[in-house]
């Protein structure tokens, strides 16, 4: 039985951040670095946001992308993944998802939220849009697991791009998921 | 792109080279080092219904980083991933199957600098 970590693409490749997202010029290897320790795998998670809306795309809350085409987006990317999973856990995997906790997409325990946003973007930095609750695909993939009989996996998220995020409190969180 | 660190370069990297055995070659760690990022392949085990959609989604992602110049190699190589490519009209990028460490490295270092942005 091996152990698997599903992660969310960007934290392999920060080019697929939105600009001005990026926090290192690839592989976010603090992450690697945990799983590594504990005996994980790694499997990488598509980004729905790059293909979607591309590289030019701006910053966005979870309103902004919470439309029925994007859930169409993010059910077909769920099926994928969920595919995967569902290989994994029939020869005994053990599978864990790390997301990206602030993401309107990638988030587990913390999104981003703010029903007001839209048109010009002068909106202020600091703005309090993170809130708690799951993002977009994070949500699809485990209604799609759901779905197909799957459990659920323990879920966490790397913390990097929140307001005083602390590199001890968030390794210390990403231990606690994947040991369980 | 100011306060963002990304490298503009990044590797199609199979899944045996991001999670290699004990003694195996180890891409994710080398990548890392050298600023590249990683779009990591289904692992070659997956059956083909299960690679399938994965793949399309990996031949997305390409297309979007090539669209806008990024430089992209791919590191080993999966069944299907030619295809998938080819059915968006993207080319297949620079690729090495690595013997050892020392032969990726060379072959990333051998690549030209990304254009300052």
């Amino acid at each position: 039985m091996a152990r698997v970590a599903f992660v969310a693409h960007c934290l392999l490749n920060q080019n697929a951040k939105v600009d001005g997202g990026a926090r290192c010029p690839g592989v976010y290897s603090p992450l690697v670095d945990v799983l590594r320790e504990r005996g994980f795998e790694i499997e990488q998670m598509p980004c729905p946001e790059l293909a979607f809306t591309g590289l030019n795309r701006f910053w966005a809350v979870r309103e902004q992308l919470d439309t029925l085409a994007y859930r169409r987006h993010c059910d077909r990317i769920a099926s994928a993944v969920a595919g995967a999973i569902e290989a994994r856990v029939a020869r005994g995997d053990e599978v864990v998802l790390v997301g990206l906790e602030g993401s309107p997409s990638m988030g587990v325990r913390i999104t981003s939220s703010d029903p007001e946003r839209g048109g010009r973007p002068e909106w202020p930095d600091g703005a309090p849009e993170l809130t708690t609750g799951s993002g977009i695909l994070i949500e699809a993939l485990l209604a799609e697991l759901a779905r197909r009989g799957v459990p659920a996996p323990r879920a966490g998220g790397v913390t990097h791009v929140l307001p005083g995020h602390d590199a001890g409190v968030e390794r210390a969180g990403l231990v606690a998921v994947l040991e369980g | 792109m100011e306060g963002d660190e990304r490298g503009f370069r990044i590797a199609i990297v199979a899944s045996e080279l991001v999670n290699p055995e004990a003694d195996g070659l180890d891409a994710l760690a080398i990548l890392g080092a050298a600023g590249w990022g990683v779009i990591q392949l289904p692992a070659a085990w997956y059956p083909d219904d299960v690679a399938a959609p994965l793949l399309e989604q990996v031949a997305e992602e390409v297309d979007e980083f090539a669209r806008h110049g990024y430089d992209i190699v791919r590191v080993g190589d999966r069944a299907g991933l030619a295809e998938a490519l080819a059915r968006l009209g993207v080319d297949d990028p620079p690729a090495i199957t690595p013997a050892s460490g020392g032969e990726l490295s060379a072959f990333l270092a051998a690549r030209p600098a990304p254009p300052p942005r």
